[in-house]
C-alpha cells in the first residue's frame, strides 16, 4: 500500500474512507491500493465513502467513477456512499452524473446494499 | 420599523454624509450662517408652525392625519423642535439620524410622498416670507434663504429616502418569504421527503429546487423525495430538464425521485419533445407516488382491518 487512504476488508466487502483531500496524485493511488486490494482478497464487493471529501473536481471524480467499472470488470460492485449536497450539485452542473455506479447516503445503507443483494441471490 | 435598520440599507455613514454635503454645497460657511439665523427663528417658530397645520388641517387628505385635538398638539410641538434644528448650525450623523427617524415615523403613519414633499414646498414659503418680514436687505435675505434652502433639501432626500429604505426592506422579505415558498419540502413520512411545486419553473428557480432539495436530502437523510408537479402550469424541456439534473443529484447522494403529479398534456408533451425520463420513477398521482416511496423505505399502505373484515376472514377460515 502507498496512498495513505486505508482500505478495511469486512467479510466479502472492502470499505474505503476517503477522509483526505483528494488530490490527483492521491487518487490514482487510491485506485491503485483498491485494485490491487481486489486482486488479493477477491473481495465482491467495495464501498467508498467519501462524507469527508469537500471538493470533488471532474478529475477525482472520473477517477472514482473509473475505479467502480474498473472492480467491476474484475468481479466486485461498488458502492458510492456519503457524497456532499454541494459536491452532487457541482457534478450536476459540471455535466458529469457518474454513471454506472450505485450510490446510497452513508456507510451503513451501502453496507445493507450488499446484504440485500447476497440475499436475493440466495 | 428601525430607522437605524435604514441608516443600514442606505449606507448613511461619514463618507455617504460628505459626498451628499458636496453636492447639496451645505458648507461650513451655512452652517454658521444658520446658526446666527437662530434668534430669528425662535421668534418665528410659533408663527410657521401655526401656518404650516394651517395647510395640513385645511386639505382632507392630510386633516386625517391629525384625528384630534391632542394629537394635533403633540406633533406641533416635534414641528417647533423640527424647525430649530434647522438653525442649530450643525449637520453630522447624529443629524442625518434624526433626520431619519422623522421620516421614518412619516412613513409608518402612511403619509405619502406627494403630501411630505408639498409640505416642504410650504415650508420654504412661509420662511421666506419671515425673512423678508424680519431681516428686510434683499441681499441678506437671499443668502440665508440660500442656506436655510440647501439644509431643507438635504433633509427632503434624506426623507424620501427614508420611504425608499422602507419600500426596500418590504420588498425584500416579500422576496425572502416567496424563495421559501417556492421550494417547501415537507417529511411527510420517516425518510420521505415531498416538494410540491406550484407555478411556472424559470431556470433560477429550477436551480433553487435541485439545492433545496440536495441540502433537505443530506440533512434529513431522506431515502426518497417525491417531487409533485400537478402545480406546474407548463412542462417544456428546460423544465423537464432540470427535474432530470435534480434526479441525478439525488441518485449521487443515494437517494431515490420520484415525479408525481403528470397530467395527460404533460405526458404528450414530455414524449413529444424527445425528453428521457426513464431514469426517474414516474408516476401521475401523488397518492401512488406516496405508496411508491413507502415500499422504497419498506413499509406498505394496507387497508385498516375492520370489524366486518375480521369476522369474514374468521368466518373463511372457519369454512376451511
Amino acid at each position: 500500500m502507498n496512498g495513505s487512504i486505508p482500505i478495511l476488508r469486512i467479510g466479502e466487502i472492502l470499505v474505503a474512507s476517503v477522509q483526505t483531500e483528494l488530490r490527483d496524485r492521491v487518487a490514482n493511488a487510491f485506485q491503485e491500493d483498491v485494485l490491487n486490494t481486489l486482486e488479493t482478497t477477491g473481495a465482491t464487493g467495495l464501498v467508498i465513502d467519501i462524507s469527508g471529501l469537500e471538493v470533488v473536481d471532474t478529475y477525482v471524480a472520473r477517477v472514482l467513477a473509473e475505479t467502480g467499472q474498473m472492480a467491476k470488470l474484475m468481479g466486485a460492485s461498488t458502492v458510492l456512499v456519503g457524497m456532499r449536497p454541494e459536491i452532487a450539485a457541482t457534478l450536476i452542473r459540471m455535466a458529469y452524473p457518474m454513471g454506472g455506479i450505485d450510490t446510497a447516503l452513508n456507510l451503513q445503507e451501502g453496507l445493507a446494499l450488499f446484504g440485500r443483494r447476497k440475499k436475493k441471490k440466495k | 420599523m428601525d430607522h437605524r435598520k435604514y441608516m443600514k440599507i442606505l449606507k448613511l455613514d461619514e463618507a455617504e454624509l460628505r459626498s451628499r454635503r458636496a453636492f447639496f454645497e451645505l458648507t461650513e460657511a451655512d452652517l454658521a450662517r444658520l446658526a446666527s439665523l437662530r434668534p430669528f427663528a425662535e421668534k418665528v417658530t410659533d408663527d410657521t408652525v401655526e401656518e404650516f397645520y394651517r395647510l395640513l388641517l385645511s386639505h382632507p387628505e392630510t386633516k386625517k392625519f391629525f384625528p384630534d385635538e391632542l394629537t394635533v398638539r403633540r406633533v406641533k410641538r416635534t414641528q417647533r423642535e423640527y424647525f430649530l434644528g434647522l438653525f442649530a448650525g450643525r449637520c453630522d450623523l447624529a443629524y442625518m439620524e434624526d433626520r431619519l427617524r422623522v421620516g421614518a415615523i412619516h412613513e409608518q403613519i402612511g403619509l405619502a410622498t406627494k403630501w411630505y414633499l408639498g409640505a416642504y414646498r410650504k415650508y420654504l414659503s412661509i420662511i421666506k416670507k419671515h425673512l423678508i418680514a424680519e431681516i428686510g436687505d434683499p441681499e441678506e435675505v437671499r443668502s440665508a434663504f440660500e442656506s436655510i434652502q440647501k439644509l431643507v433639501y438635504f433633509d427632503v432626500a434624506l426623507a424620501c429616502d427614508t420611504y425608499l429604505a422602507a419600500k426596500l426592506d418590504a420588498l425584500e422579505r416579500h422576496q425572502a418569504a416567496i424563495r421559501e415558498l417556492s421550494t417547501p419540502v415537507i417529511r411527510v413520512y420517516d425518510r420521505v421527503l415531498l416538494l410540491p411545486l406550484v407555478g411556472a419553473i424559470d431556470s433560477h428557480r429550477a436551480n433553487q429546487v435541485m439545492d433545496s432539495v440536495l441540502t433537505q436530502v443530506g440533512q434529513t437523510q431522506a431515502k426518497v423525495i417525491i417531487i409533485d408537479i400537478a402545480g406546474v402550469p407548463v412542462v417544456d424541456t428546460r423544465v423537464a430538464d432540470s427535474l432530470i439534473k435534480t434526479t441525478a443529484a439525488v441518485r449521487l447522494l443515494g437517494a431515490e425521485t420520484i415525479l408525481t403529479g403528470i397530467t395527460a398534456q404533460v405526458a404528450r408533451t414530455i414524449v413529444q419533445l424527445g425528453v428521457d425520463v426513464s431514469a426517474m420513477h414516474t408516476l401521475s398521482r401523488l397518492a401512488d407516488g406516496i405508496e411508491l416511496a413507502l415500499s422504497l423505505v419498506g413499509k406498505a399502505v394496507q387497508p385498516a382491518e375492520t370489524k366486518k373484515r375480521r369476522r369474514r376472514k374468521r368466518s373463511e377460515a372457519e369454512e376451511r
